[in-house]
């Protein structure tokens, strides 16, 4: 009874809030709203989608096959259990802060769906065309770790207080690859409207001419998604269970939902900003943004399948030691070859050379001593 | 903050309890930590959870009924364990098993150890934080366990070795089942290699971690995989040969340096020796011979004394230790458990190292809860 | 760097292998020959009576104490019919204790419990899985037909042989 109450209650401020921009004659706001719920709607389609799509590839990695049950090959799973968290109790511990408890899942959520809005799906599907797009998807999504740390510290408990700071750090220190990164690709097309950045690569994608900036932002995002191999602060098998450990049901179901949100906007940033975005032969553009994105998340999902996780402090030494000198090695490169006006496709190649490099001194390390034991044949064991 | 104002704060360690419901002790065990921001300082296991008084069971039972007990002491090699009752009772009667009968047993411990190897596999790849490798030992752990339905005619619990042999003839489609099992675990056995032993990630969580020397590990008891780990050549297979393991070959995996990674990859090359060790044992398996040996009751009375006998488990050295005082039921059974004896290394190895490699280091030592309360 | 690349490569090349999933309940991974479910008595056909006779050996070698058994005068020995002097009346297995060890199988004297190819177990009370005698005869009966099943005891071989004629029958 008491969620159809909360169910109804939200559904009429909603309703509230349309008739009165309806009304108050500011048109162009309420088309802006409108839109922005289908934005929502989709998104949260796409959400379905995604934690199905992920379900199903992890389950196929590991020889079996996801969940067939709830509808035909399981497309109704996500809902089933989106239903199951929606009416479990919320067990909400007696000291915790209770005003920074509720506001710290909607600081968490809003940024992530906030940045949708200026997004552009093509140069005309856009809610908001901003001259400064990059900049606000980079500054709103750092928001939320400001959410993350009110989780962790208003739950009553020193586990979660310490994950929370864990995640914080982690966040942080990934956001500088990020950042640096995502301006190289901004001096390479002179602006930081996103639609112009795609409009840029209408001779070659942004991926030749900058493979290691590719990577390091591709590794960044792993990192600030919270995904596998840097997805410690919220994994089940460690100690300390990290920040959202005292949440359950409703509460809990929104910070996966922001989740997975941003994992959607960082696999359509990399869509966009190094892949081409919609540009492609024959096909409408959004079908090729969609297929580029798809490709990119189920990156994303394989790499969850195979790698197991760092430790918080080697994350922190892969962070600090391996990106970010490497993002602004990256930068200047970039920034003396569009001064000097150096042919660019130097530039790319000379990224490709140093991921080769970079490999291969890695194997020349490890081959130099390998980790292995000693196979002592029985004969010898049993003369001794 | 100066160094002055944060020499008078008192700062104390936390206490984390990873309690008997958790998801990576590989069982009931209950963990006590303090930790000092990330180091831990001190550690107290708690143990007893899963206690079930086997010895005093037996002394209750007849003898085919303490080796339904044993299956279940150390529940994922559970024929080795009925090995090992079973050399104890036969070393104190006396008796000779016939020489097919003992292939047999030595075919299906090793193929035990395998699936115990890949048990362990799986929940190593699990603490480090990958979820694949876990289905990938399990699905080898299936073919094993069907062929062993299909021979003792359970998937876990056998009750297959008896005292003087074996309970029943192996079906006439052993070999051929074999042989065609064998090929396979050989592939996967490869794969779940590549798939985990040289990823970087996971090396960055078990190189250099855990490292116990090989004196200190002969002084704390280690055993088994543990043992070979720092260095130390010791396995009951060659040092007091049982069975027939004298007419076989293989290699023996020794490490290094005694960390989490040579304590993993040894149990990955035991799983390749076993199946050399299987396949050499086909060939010299006898077509005819007999199941148990000849005269040996069903519920045997073994004359008045004691004997002890011990078996390489996947995990170490297992002991039994039987008195008889001539009844049909024994006087007293101690069991010797590899995993006791191991879990008393955890503290040595994870006093000064990250909290979350004692996850790993447990993971590594291999312990099975029912073999460590009994 | 090249060793997490191959394992990246070995789990697509899973990715592509068929599942092994065997979907339970709609599919049922195959019961092999040799399968020890839970016990059953066995049903002599010609006679029209248990091969039990409730001598009680196998309750008395059971490691849990999971049986319990009456014996009774056979009424049908009185009036000629069967070998048998004496017979079983009752027998109760609480199948939720018996752990599937085949001592009762290998100790019993007249070939009249065997181990049956049931092994789903579920019921809604704590120890509701204690069946009587005449559920026992139904899954004996079941047994039979399903692994023709021929007396190892009665017809003079011993249990190993008979199993492996019994294998050469199939």
């Amino acid at each position: 009874m008491k969620i159809v109450l909360q169910f109804a209650i939200v559904a009429m401020s909603i309703i509230a809030i349309f008739t009165a921009l309806l009304f108050s004659g500011q048109t162009d706001i309420f088309l802006k709203a409108l839109h922005a719920s289908a934005l929502f709607g989709f998104l949260s389609i796409v959400v379905l989608a995604l934690i199905w799509y992920e379900r199903k590839l992890l389950a196929r990695i590991q020889m079996r096959i996801g969940p067939m049950r709830v509808g035909p090959f399981g497309i109704l799973q996500t809902i089933a259990d989106a239903i199951k968290l929606v009416t479990k109790e919320d067990i909400i511990p007696s000291e915790t802060d209770k005003i920074l408890y509720w506001l710290a899942p909607i600081v968490v959520f809003l940024p992530s769906f906030v940045v949708w809005t200026v997004v552009p799906f093509t140069p005309s599907l856009v809610i908001q065309e901003m001259e400064l797009s990059l900049l606000f998807i980079l500054a709103s999504s750092t928001l939320s770790i400001v959410g993350l740390v009110m989780a962790g510290w208003s739950s009553a408990n020193k586990y979660s207080v310490l994950g929370a700071l864990r995640a914080t750090a982690q966040l942080i220190s990934y956001e500088i690859p990020i950042i640096i990164t995502a301006l190289t690709i901004a001096m390479l097309a002179n602006s930081l409207n996103i639609i112009e950045i795609v409009l840029s690569q209408s001779s070659q994608p942004y991926l030749l001419l900058q493979p290691m900036g590719l990577l390091l932002f591709f590794i960044a995002a792993l990192a600030e998604l919270g995904r596998t191999p840097f997805d410690i602060y919220h994994a089940e098998s460690e100690l300390a269970g990290g920040p959202f450990l005292e949440y359950s049901g409703t509460h809990w179901s929104i910070f996966y939902l922001a989740e997975y949100f941003n994992t959607f906007l960082f696999a359509t940033l990399v869509s966009l900003l190094f892949l081409g975005g919609w540009l492609g032969p024959w096909l409408p553009g959004i079908i090729w943004l969609f297929a580029k994105i798809f490709i990119v998340i189920s990156i994303i999902f394989w790499i969850r399948g195979t790698y197991p996780r760092l430790r918080i402090d080697q994350l922190m030494e892969v962070g600090w030691k391996g990106l970010v000198p490497l993002s602004f090695t990256n930068f200047v490169l970039t920034a003396v070859f569009i001064y000097y006006k150096w042919p660019l496709w130097i530039l790319g190649f000379l990224g490709l050379m140093s991921i080769l490099v970079i490999m291969f001194a890695f194997k020349q390390q490890k081959s130099s001593q390998p980790p292995s034991i000693m196979l002592i044949p029985s004969s010898e064991v049993r003369h001794v | 903050m100066s160094n002055e104002s944060t020499k008078n704060i008192e700062s104390v360690d936390i206490m984390v309890n990873m309690g008997p419901q958790h998801p990576s002790t590989h069982g009931v065990f209950r963990m006590v930590l303090w930790v000092d921001g990330e180091r831990v300082v001190e550690l107290e296991p708690h143990i007893g959870y899963l206690h079930r008084g086997s010895e005093k069971i037996s002394e209750g039972e007849i003898y085919p009924q303490v080796v339904t007990l044993f299956d279940r002491l150390d529940y994922l090699s559970n024929l080795n364990n009925e090995m090992a009752f079973c050399l104890a009772v036969e070393k104190l009667m006396e008796i000779e098993v016939p020489k097919r009968a003992d292939y047999v047993r030595m075919i299906l411990c090793e193929l035990n150890r395998i699936s115990s190897h890949m048990l362990f596999y799986g929940t190593m790849g699990l603490d480090a934080g990958a979820m694949t490798p876990i289905m990938y030992g399990f699905r080898e752990r299936e073919r094993i366990q069907k062929f062993f339905q299909s021979v003792t005619g359970a998937r876990m619990m056998h009750n297959y070795i008896q005292i003087g042999g074996l309970r029943e003839e192996p079906p006439k489609s052993f070999q051929g089942q074999l042989k065609e099992m064998l090929p396979q675990l050989s592939k996967a056995i490869e794969e779940c290699d590549q798939l985990l032993t040289l990823n970087e990630v996971f090396l960055l969580r078990s190189k250099d971690i855990g490292i116990i020397n090989g004196s200190d590990a002969l002084e704390l008891g280690l055993t088994g995989p543990c043992l070979r780990a720092s260095g130390i050549v010791e396995d009951i297979r060659f040092t007091e040969p049982y069975s027939l393991y004298n007419e076989i070959d293989f290699n023996l995996p020794v490490g290094v340096t005694g960390d989490t990674w040579d304590r993993y990859a040894i149990r990955i090359a035991e799983m390749r020796e076993s199946i050399k060790i299987i396949e050499q044992a086909l060939e010299l398996l006898p077509d005819i011979g007999e199941t148990k040996a000849p005269g040996v009751r069903l519920i045997p009375r073994p004359p008045k004394g004691e004997s002890y006998a011990r078996v390489e488990n996947p995990r170490g050295d297992l002991g039994v230790y039987i008195v008889s005082d001539g009844k049909d039921k024994p006087y007293r059974v101690k069991i010797r458990a590899p995993s006791f004896a191991n879990l008393q290394a955890l503290r040595k190895m994870s006093v000064g190292s990250y909290v979350a490699d004692v996850v790993m280091i447990l993971g590594s030592l291999d312990i099975v809860l029912g073999e460590v309360d009994r | 760097m090249f060793s997490g690349l191959k394992g990246l490569i070995i789990t697509l090349k899973t990715g592509l292998r068929k599942p092994v999933t065997v979907q339970y309940p709609k599919m049922h991974a195959p019961i092999q020959e040799r399968f020890m479910g839970f016990p059953a008595l066995t049903w002599d056909f010609e006679v029209s009576e248990p091969y039990c006779v409730g001598c009680m050996v196998c309750i008395r070698n059971c490691p849990t104490q999971c049986m319990t058994a009456t014996m009774g005068d056979n009424p049908l020995y009185a009036e000629g019919k069967s070998p048998r002097r004496k017979i079983v009346e009752s027998f109760e297995i609480n199948l939720g204790r018996c752990i599937l060890c085949n001592i009762c199988v290998e100790v019993c004297n007249f070939d009249a419990i065997e181990m049956s190819y049931e092994h789903e177990l579920s019921t809604f009370e704590r120890n509701g899985r204690r069946v009587g005698l005449a559920a026992l005869l139904e899954m004996g009966k079941k047994y039979q037909k399903e692994s023709s099943w021929i007396p190892p005891i009665a017809k003079g071989k011993s249990a190993s042989k008979a199993t492996s004629d019994r294998e050469q029958a199939i």
